[in-house]
């Protein structure tokens, strides 16, 4: 009885203790595919009485490039930067510049965001965007969609990169009236980066890759201001937290999890 | 007689006071600010339309752009919501990786 003791306490006191471990250690669930990239946009939703905006940037993203948004159209790089309001977009800018009920898009006209109608009103399309909380069933189904696309082992489980080489997603980079009209980039040349962590792969950074969809003005000076190479020295933990390569990989863009895309040259 | 002469002289009185534009002068205003308005947004486009090849444009011409960019900011400061809140974003892209590039220039 007296052996059995020990035994008892640890049950009593080992697993609350070992679930307060789960609870406290920060550990977020991994996003299903259609959710990786989703967005939270309540700088205003709430104060206004409407559900927050959740943004999926899988179908955006298949369509347009990062740059037409985050350059052309003006959204900033981190949720809830930009302070879009319904009055800017029934007025034509940020989702407005699209969502007009006037631009086509495959061949349909692309609803109107922020629509004079009230909420109550069937010609709204408030809940299309403000669906926190709602059960919404999304007009593009992420399945239907991504079935023919080359698969990727994290994220949204599809390799996009892959997707625009075999010429299934075309995004577009031009939208008439909003972009400035430019001479197509000079391709740029890859490059090595050693990491800090003796016996890693070298991370190989491809520029022509990042430019195609960024051009220069997303990344620079914004995300990386360092005008020497060098001059910056990255941890994975900032990257981790968002900042630098973590802008976008940590949300959007292929996740950190996925090593050897970055760490692609072993060590000799 | 007189109502024709005094039409015609009021006819030549405003032709005369539209000037070499040929437009009556309560329209000039809204024209005015239409071709201000027009003329902004084509200095934005120039300006920014070269950031694809801010890597390889001469050094001059980049400070060039800069200044550029500096003049076009109270202009488009100067413009109403939403669009000011728009393209002072984007100007202020323009013109900071304009910078970026000669600040790397000048480090190497």
């Amino acid at each position: 009885m007296r052996g059995l003791l020990p035994l008892v306490l640890v049950f009593a006191v080992g697993i609350p203790g070992a679930a307060r471990s789960e609870q406290t250690s920060g550990k977020k669930r991994r996003p299903l595919p259609p959710e990786y990239g989703r967005v939270i946009l309540d700088k205003q939703s709430a104060k206004a009485g409407v559900a927050p905006v959740a943004f999926d940037h899988w179908l955006h993203r298949a369509k347009y490039t990062c740059r037409l948004c985050h350059v052309d159209i003006g959204f900033a790089m981190a949720a809830n930067g930009t302070g879009v309001r319904a009055a800017d977009n029934a007025a034509g800018v940020y989702c407005g510049a699209c969502h007009n009920g006037r631009r086509v898009e495959g061949g349909r006209k692309v609803f109107e965001s922020c629509n004079r109608g009230a909420p109550g009103d069937q010609k709204a399309t408030c809940t299309r965007c403000h669906s926190v909380g709602k059960s919404v069933v999304p007009e593009v189904d992420f399945v239907a969609f991504t079935r023919a696309f080359p698969k990727g082992r994290f994220g949204n489980g599809v390799d996009w990169e892959g997707a625009e080489s075999l010429g299934l997603i075309k995004p577009v980079d031009f939208l008439e009236g909003i972009s400035v009209p430019r001479k197509s980039m000079a391709a740029q040349k890859d490059f090595a980066l050693t990491p800090r962590q003796k016996g890693m792969p070298e991370i190989i950074f491809s520029h022509e890759k990042h430019t195609v969809w960024n051009g220069c003005e997303l990344c620079h000076p914004e995300i990386f201001g360092a005008v020497k190479k060098g001059q910056v020295k990255y941890t994975m933990g900032e990257i981790f937290d968002g900042k630098y390569c973590g802008v976008c990989h940590v949300s959007v863009a292929f996740p950190m999890q996925d090593c050897q895309r970055c760490h692609a040259r072993p060590v000799q | 007689m007189a109502g024709r002469t005094g039409r015609a002289l009021v006819a030549l009185v405003l032709v005369a006071s539209a000037g070499p534009s040929g437009v009556m002068p309560w329209v000039r205003p809204a024209q005015a600010q239409s071709r201000a308005a027009e003329g902004w947004r084509k200095e934005f486009d120039e300006v920014c339309g070269k950031t694809q090849d801010a890597m390889t444009l001469p050094t001059a011409e980049l400070r060039a752009l800069v200044e550029r960019c500096d003049k076009l900011a109270p202009v488009v400061q100067g413009l109403g919501e939403p669009e000011r809140k728009v393209y002072a974003k984007r100007l202020e892209g323009c013109r900071n990786l304009y910078a970026f590039v000669l600040e790397s220039r000048q480090e190497r």
